[in-house]
């Protein structure tokens, strides 16, 4: 911007003088205070826990408050494609994975690893992964995962061969590539290890050194029946224990307490009237708890083959050890996405929007918070210009 | 890339065949209980009305009709019958037809696969969802509808990935339908 010439100040200052030469008004003594320039915001380190990341996936990663009616907007960073984000507990910084190419849509492609300063949200690291192979797929839970206390991030690569990109995140470097042919998403399980599921219907576990390097390895019986009961991506953890949940309606919980994880008995959500009634799990991050005992479940009345994406009418709430379903919400408009805040009273985050199967003109979302005990809705969110699917990450 | 895409070309073809035999029934019976369910499928309801798009005043998206009354529906709208699976933008919005892409992108060889009940003929077909890739950025007529998509552990019936491999850019911008044949009526005792 060039400097204001000083015919242009001359007449500024006549506009201004003609303006002010109106009776002024009494109520206000005194002028607005001149404003700082320059002024940027910076934010609180820890996070409030009534805040949560929200991933737009190819879009942005906002944070917002959730947590008090003042609902705001309190930062966001650029994404660009399958965008992932890891945030540790340990350290004052977070990561996201995305991809870029030097033309926007076109020329040389880049994966890189970004780390931001929670503070300031000013990026102060980069990694840059190597073989152009990053899955490229809207972005869900186990594509981007720490192991070994925060140390280890792991990156799933799809291209369509899988493989898994493992960085030394404080060291700011790749330490190598691990090869998990028909196999996809990355959980991770044990000190220093993960486990992904395989097209087979299996699992398998891997155990890594500190480098990064297989130690151990071991596949799981046939249990994920892709072709009709599939699990959902989507998976909560509650005391090393992560809990998936089936397309008919089963929880299928797996032991990841140590590198090569077990595969539990798995139970039902659903009674055989409700079976019947076509009650299932459906949405896109359909699952959640908090964290001790209690199962959250996005559920759908009258399912069918190609809803299962769709957003779901109620969240239906689990005893995971007795497994009895203890309460059953209702929630105000359809939710595809669901998360609990690890605040004292923990809030139940919910994405909503409206799934278009005729005209491709999706609705604007919301994000909807409620009380989990009494499904009261407490507060809403608008998302402008958000039309598909989200994940929600809530502060920890 | 020519070898490459005949040799995907073939593999892809030889996978539909499988999937046909293997999986058909389990398809078959998806679509033939929501037809019993739903007396009134949707893409039937609108091929009765009159499709307000049609207006030219309506300043909505023009629709795209084959002209062939076996390969019924507008072709520029989600609940067109080969859509079944889709999950993405819709080239016929982008300069591009159902099957093929617009200009300046790149079709990727390698797909994803779905099964659609064509309403007219009544047959199913297995369609083949190739992206359209390195153009503009996607955003335009954008369809979710997942009948038959399965997680991506199983990627060949995920339509989340975006299936832009073997191509100069992997960035998305639509997605064609493209038939790839009618899947195979008869379901061997064997695999009921």
């Amino acid at each position: 911007m060039s400097p204001i010439k000083p015919r242009t100040a001359a007449s500024v200052i006549l506009a201004a003088w003609v303006s002010t030469s109106a009776p002024a008004a009494p109520r206000f003594a005194n002028p607005l205070p001149a404003g700082q320039i320059p002024n940027v915001l910076t934010l609180p380190v820890p996070y409030p826990k009534g805040w949560v990341f929200l991933d737009y996936a190819s879009d942005r990663i906002e944070i917002r408050d959730v947590g008090s009616d003042a609902r705001a907007v309190k930062g966001q960073v650029q994404a660009r494609d399958s965008t992932t984000l890891l945030v540790p507990d340990g350290r004052n910084e977070f990561y996201t994975a995305d991809t870029v190419w030097s033309r926007f849509t076109r020329g040389t492609r880049t994966d890189y690893i970004t780390v931001y300063d929670k503070k300031t949200l000013e990026p102060t690291g980069e990694i840059v992964l190597p073989g152009g192979k990053r899955a490229l797929i809207t972005a869900m839970q186990g594509m981007f995962e720490f192991t070994d206390h925060e140390r280890l991030g792991l990156v799933f690569d799809f291209t369509p061969a899988s493989s898994v990109t493992v960085v030394d995140l404080p060291g700011r470097k790749v330490l190598g590539s691990i090869d998990i042919p028909g196999c996809s998403l990355i959980f991770p399980s044990g000190e220093r290890g993960f486990f992904t599921l395989c097209s087979s219907g299996t699992m398998l576990s891997l155990k890594l050194d500190a480098q990064g390097r297989v130690i151990d390895r071991a596949e799981s019986a046939r249990f994920n029946d892709l072709s009709d009961n599939p699990l959902f991506t989507s998976s909560t953890v509650i005391d090393g224990v992560r809990y998936f949940v089936t397309m008919r309606g089963d929880v299928q919980p797996i032991d990841g307490r140590a590198e090569i994880a077990k595969v539990l008995p798995s139970w039902p959500l659903v009674s055989p009237a409700e079976r019947a009634a076509h009650w299932q799990p459906a949405g896109w991050q359909v699952v959640t708890s908090d964290g001790h005992d209690t199962l959250y479940v996005l559920m759908q009345a009258n399912a069918h083959e190609g809803t299962q994406k769709d957003p779901s009418q109620e969240v239906w709430v689990y005893d995971v050890r007795s497994h009895r379903r203890i309460r059953r919400l209702h929630l105000v408009r359809p939710g595809a996405s669901i998360a609990l805040t690890h605040a004292d009273q923990p809030l139940l985050v919910v994405q909503s929007y409206v799934a278009s199967k005729k005209g491709g003109e999706l609705g604007d979302g919301r994000i909807d918070v409620y009380d989990p005990r009494s499904g009261a809705l407490l507060r809403s969110l608008n998302t402008p210009g958000f039309h598909t699917r989200m994940l929600i990450e809530p502060v920890r | 890339m020519a070898n490459i895409d005949g040799l995907t070309e073939k593999m892809l073809r030889g996978f539909a065949a499988r999937t046909s035999r293997r999986s058909l029934f389990g398809m078959l019976g998806g679509v033939l209980a929501g037809a019993s369910s739903l007396p009134l499928l949707p893409v039937a309801r609108a091929a009765d009305a009159p499709d307000p798009a049609a207006d030219p005043k309506s300043g909505q998206q023009p629709p795209v009709y084959s002209g062939n009354p076996q390969d019924p529906g507008n072709q520029a709208s989600c609940d067109y019958w080969r859509y079944c699976a889709i999950d993405g933008s819709l080239c016929a919005c982008y300069g591009g037809t159902v099957n093929a892409c617009p200009p300046g992108t790149e079709m990727s060889p390698i797909t994803w696969i779905g099964t659609c009940r064509n309403p007219a003929d009544g047959r199913s077909y297995i369609v083949s969802y190739n992206d359209c890739c390195g153009g503009v950025l996607w955003g335009r007529c954008n369809c979710q509808r997942n009948e038959g998509d399965r997680p991506v552990v199983r990627p060949q019936n995920d339509n989340e990935i975006t299936w832009c491999f073997g191509t100069k850019s992997q960035s998305y911008t639509c997605t064609v339908s493209i038939i790839l044949g009618a899947a195979e009526p008869e379901v061997h005792p064997a695999h009921r």
